[in-house]
């Protein structure tokens, strides 16, 4: 069925991608430009959607009200570069090619690359089957990414920035240190190249889940009831998450999308409801700073755990993990 | 209904004009492979409309088939799989693990099946009767269009990362040259004695003596000049142009341009019905067009994401 995403993702290929790579003599790339054109469309789609029906929300039944929101801005750009900005260029492009060898190599040796249609055959012709079970691993996997970007003292330094908003609006789902990203990105790459994830076929649902995602950061009085927040990650179930109390290497609801991986592992809470986010351990620039400075607090953080771990070591001190 | 009237009145001036005798629409299959939507739509074309689709692992690019007839060859470039269609009716026979096929297409003898690893900048040439490998040629960087020779001793393939052409001995395994024709070259065609190559990143076609790769001369065509189709009858050859969004008509004998269709959505791969018809894969357009080449008009099917290669069982010959 054709989309509007399609036709929008058409018209900026050839009317203004195609056009340039033409003038700067690029054409080589024309194929994968279009691959980039439909990321930016979905994710500009992304945007729209949580912005339309996130904001009305919060406006409705908001938890908190603060003076101003200027800590909140700094959130819409950190959105706009990672959904329709270079970051899904760099991705896009990345885990492509690291497929293309990755695949590409097996071939040569005799292997079948793996991917979950060859695994179950019967999902090739079942579209939607086979995204709900990519949700799944995908879900599940990122469970166990962001407990260990708390457990660990050097990856909890960049992730804390993530932590670090005291307004936790729907746009902070993609505030995000460079470099915490980029761990992101190389933990979903090596579960995707496993079972051989193909984004592009399910660009629609990807948007529904990020969607999710985002509303699940929304400053809300959002719940989905007794079981509906045992199906799906409601907004009172992920600000127990971003808890001034959980903030740090022992939290709680590290999901994504789905609760079932906290409630399976004794990490789910659902009695926290609504309490105020941030994490105090942080330095201010972490909350209130600009985008640079932000990066930068996250980079000396980031520094700083390195070298205690290092120290700790050459001390035979305390690992760096901590007990949960 | 004035429209459709004048239209009409139009379309059956211009026929009789050209000698054209516009035949039954035409009737059977046509294979659309959708490449940023990891299926194949199956059109009847009697119709105009998409009946269904057949799943496929990931980005199927290009297809051929096969020398008997038997087998249409779907490459799956992403998946790493080769498919095997019946062409009748679309059913899969065989999968088999192909690294990376890009554009695939066999020896006019039948002897050989030489596939391009655009993304891996590798080209296969594998023994078509068991498929199995002969000779894996490193080529940097996309190879991606390729044509041969008719005696089948040479396989022409264009290295869409750089500006050359490769010319490959298929009797001695060996390359021959590898040289610069254009800035992004792209389709490549034997004919007349001569490689013709179409250069995505300027306007033009180059032809090239096919002894040593020197470019003789070249032909303005359109911007992005991408691909080369000779027609049926052997009268004509459609170029396709994916900057300008044109299907430009060349007088096969003498190359002088016969005309230009407008065609958006960047013009691709291209098919010949029986009735006379181009079917055009429209890449970002999620559209096949249907052109009548004497009326100019052209109707459009849609189906899946980025539609690339295109095969009509009911082809004329």
């Amino acid at each position: 069925m054709l989309t509007l995403f399609d036709l929008a993702a058409g018209w900026i290929q050839g009317n203004v991608l195609v056009p340039l790579l033409y003038q700067f003599d690029l054409m080589e790339w024309e194929d994968l430009a279009y691959g980039w054109a439909l990321f930016v469309v979905y994710g500009a789609a992304q945007v729209a959607l949580t912005f339309a029906v996130c904001l009305p929300l919060e406006r409705w039944r908001p938890v908190e009200h603060w003076p101003d929101r200027k800590a909140v801005a700094v959130d819409v750009l950190y959105t706009v570069i990672s959904r329709v900005g270079i970051l899904p260029l760099v991705t896009f492009v990345g885990f492509y090619q690291a497929q293309v060898a990755l695949n590409g190599f097996l071939t040569d040796h005799g292997w079948v690359p793996p991917t979950l249609e060859r695994a179950l055959p019967f999902l090739l012709g079942h579209p939607v089957l086979t995204f709900l079970l990519y949700v799944l691993i995908l879900d599940y996997s990122d469970y166990w990414r962001h407990r260990l970007s708390h457990r660990i003292r050097p990856w909890w330094a960049l992730h804390s920035l993530h932590h670090a908003q005291r307004q936790m609006t729907f746009w902070s789902d993609d505030r995000n240190h460079l470099l915490d990203d980029v761990i992101s990105f190389l933990w979903f790459t090596a579960v995707a190249l496993l079972i051989g994830i193909p984004p592009l076929q399910f660009p629609l649902l990807v948007l529904v889940l990020r969607f999710f995602e985002s509303l699940s950061h929304a400053n809300a009085r959002v719940s989905f009831g007794w079981l509906g927040d045992r199906l799906l990650i409601s907004p009172r179930f992920h600000r127990a998450h971003h808890g001034v109390l959980a903030a740090g290497q022992r939290s709680c609801n590290y999901g994504a999308n789905l609760p079932w991986w906290d409630m399976l592992h004794g990490t789910a809470d659902f009695s926290r409801a609504y309490a105020e986010t941030g994490d105090p351990s942080g330095e201010e620039a972490l909350a209130t700073g600009g985008y640079l400075a932000q990066q930068w607090a996250g980079l000396r953080r980031f520094g700083r755990a390195v070298m205690r771990r290092r120290a700790n070591k050459t001390q035979g001190g305390a690992p760096a993990l901590s007990r949960r | 209904m004035r429209f459709r009237f004048s239209f009409s009145v139009l379309l059956l001036g211009a026929a009789l004009l050209a000698g054209y005798a516009p035949a039954a629409r035409a009737h059977g299959l046509a294979f659309v492979l959708n490449s940023a939507g990891a299926s194949i739509s199956v059109v009847d074309m009697s119709k105009g409309a998409e009946i269904r689709r057949i799943p496929v692992l990931r980005e199927p690019h290009h297809l051929a088939l096969s020398p008997d007839g038997r087998d249409l060859l779907v490459g799956d470039t992403v998946g790493n799989e080769m498919l095997f269609l019946d062409p009748a009716s679309g059913a899969v026979r065989q999968r088999l693990p192909v690294a990376d096929p890009y554009q695939i297409g066999f020896s006019p003898d039948g002897k050989w099946l030489t596939v391009t690893g655009l993304a891996r900048n590798q080209v296969d040439v594998y023994d078509a009767k068991t498929m199995s490998l002969a000779k894996r040629f490193p080529l940097a960087s996309m190879p991606s269009h390729l044509a041969y020779s008719p005696d089948s001793a040479t396989v022409y393939v264009s290295l869409q990362g750089t500006d050359r052409l490769a010319a490959i001995d298929l009797s001695r395994m060996a390359i021959v040259w590898n040289v610069p024709v254009g800035k992004t070259p792209a389709g490549v065609m034997w004919h007349n004695g001569r490689v013709l190559v179409a250069d995505m990143g300027a306007n033009t076609v180059e032809i090239v003596d096919p002894a040593d790769g020197h470019i003789e001369r070249r032909l303005v065509i359109g911007r992005g000049a991408h691909q080369l189709f000779l027609s049926p009858d052997r009268m004509l050859i459609y170029v396709n142009a994916r900057v300008d969004g044109t299907t430009t008509a060349l007088d096969a004998k003498t190359l002088e341009i016969k005309r230009v269709y407008p065609i958006p959505g960047g013009p691709d791969c291209i098919d010949f019905a029986p009735d006379g018809k181009l079917w055009i894969t429209q890449r970002w357009a999620s559209k096949v067009a249907v052109l009548d080449p004497v009326s100019g008009a052209h109707a459009e099917v849609a189906v899946g994401r980025s539609p690339h290669g295109i095969f009509l069982n009911a082809r004329a010959e």
